[in-house]
């Protein structure tokens, strides 16, 4: 278990024994990667945020399920990605409105990050905009089996069997799923042969 | 594009989250201790549970007639095939690995399904028939398919408890992959409702028990995977 797992595992133990310091402290801990999960599932921050909200309630409702001396993070996975499949699924359902002639209402620009266009501002080592456009259009192109995969073993580094758990299916399928999410998204992303944006995140 | 490497620009890891809702807060300062549960824990409450009534039937049914008549040692190594099945089915179900919350849906579905496979395997391949005592489907005046439709229904009646209360156990833990950890928890109970057949139905061809004992164990494993996903609290 890393360091990270153990701090995690002793705040839960913690907080089961009814410490709220530790509730703070175990979202200070994990809040960050679940919102960047949530984000990259649903690919709208407000709603993200609202998704880290509902996670950290059901969370804390089943509290009493955790198994002592267990990683809580992989847990904290599972809840997540149910509740956003939840989310994805409504929005399915949802109706939209239209504006009186009949076009969907405008949205305003977000960066990846979910922080508006007009106040983001890019730092020297974060992606180009047109690389981070071309990616961000990739991905949600991908099924949303391949993108949970690919964000999951890579972008989050939970390991296959962790993913599998996560996402309630198969260390193979976990495998199979990612690399057709590199296959694809190489494929979309290198114009007439020439070679895909600069590369810089490695698998862990 | 090398194939283990992502292109710039995805999603970050990390996002700078908000503070907690006001909501959430106040359910956390009003909480009270929990005692987290232990990894066997589930596992021993569904047992218990899932064979009271087994136990009953065996205790209060006459015996298969044939049973003095079949080797010993295949009666017992039958009896521990089946129980075997549903143990480590319903530890696939029910109890995470070391170090886990929940169970693992792949874990789950390829104990259920190796058990239904070794019993099938088990049931084509060394039924054994005690002569002049083992019965026949047509002894008893029923077709080889009305047979083992009346003993997968047995079967199945038999699973009922174990996959209901198995079913409450994991409705609560709300895992991903449900059908799979509902497939292993038909089958163990559907392996169940074979270790009882395997000591009170006299009829001992291999078609009979194929389709009809561990046919029921394949439906109860199939129910449970329909059922789980249906009934896993939203």
């Amino acid at each position: 278990m890393d360091a990270e797992a153990t701090e995690a595992t002793q705040l839960m133990t913690r907080y089961c024994a009814g410490d709220a310091a530790a509730f703070q402290a175990l979202y200070a801990l994990l809040a960050p990667r679940l919102l960047g999960y949530l984000f990259g599932l649903l690919r709208d921050r407000a709603a993200a945020e609202d998704m880290l909200q509902l996670t950290f309630l059901k969370l804390h409702e089943a509290r009493g399920s955790y198994v002592t001396g267990a990683n809580p993070i992989p847990w904290t996975y599972t809840i997540a990605h149910r509740t956003a499949l939840d989310e994805l699924r409504k929005r399915k359902r949802a109706r939209v409105r239209l504006t009186g002639d009949g076009a969907l209402p405008s949205e305003p620009a977000a960066h990846v990050t979910g922080v508006p266009v007009e106040t983001h501002q890019d730092q020297a080592d974060r992606a180009s905009p047109e690389a981070t456009r071309q990616a961000v259009a990739a991905l949600d192109r991908l099924p949303e089996a391949q993108k949970q995969a690919l964000l999951l073993t890579k972008v989050h580094g939970r390991s296959t069997a962790e993913a599998a758990m996560i996402a309630g299916t198969t260390p193979g399928a976990i495998k199979q799923r990612a690399h057709r999410a590199y296959l694809t998204l190489r494929q979309l992303l290198s114009k007439d042969g020439e070679p895909a944006p600069r590369l810089t995140k490695e698998a862990p | 594009m090398k194939s283990d490497e992502l292109p710039d620009g995805l999603p970050p890891e990390r996002l700078a989250p908000p503070a907690p809702s006001a909501h959430l807060m106040a359910a956390v300062q009003q909480m009270r201790p929990v005692r987290p549960r232990s990894r066997l824990g589930a596992f021993a409450a569904v047992a218990v549970a899932a064979l009271a009534v087994p136990g009953w039937v065996l205790a209060s049914h006459a015996l298969r007639r044939d049973l003095g008549g079949l080797p010993r040692g295949w009666v017992i190594a039958a009896a521990a095939l089946w129980a075997a099945a549903f143990a480590i089915s319903l530890g696939a179900a029910l109890v995470p690995a070391r170090g886990d919350v929940l169970p693992a849906p792949a874990r789950g579905s390829r104990a259920g399904l190796s058990a239904v496979l070794a019993l099938l395997v088990f049931g084509l391949c060394a039924s054994v028939e005690a002569p002049g005592l083992s019965l026949r489907p047509e002894d008893v005046h029923m077709s080889l398919l009305g047979s083992a439709g009346h003993c997968a229904r047995f079967a199945l009646l038999m699973a009922l408890p174990c996959l209901a209360v198995g079913l409450l156990v994991l409705r609560r833990l709300a895992p991903m992959g449900g059908a799979r950890l509902g497939l292993a928890l038909g089958a163990a109970g559907g392996a169940l409702g074979g270790l009882v057949l395997h000591f009170i139905c006299p009829i001992a061809t291999a078609g009979h028990v194929v389709l009809g004992h561990v046919g029921g164990m394949a439906l109860a494993a199939a129910l449970g995977a329909v059922a789980l996903p249906l009934v896993r609290k939203r």
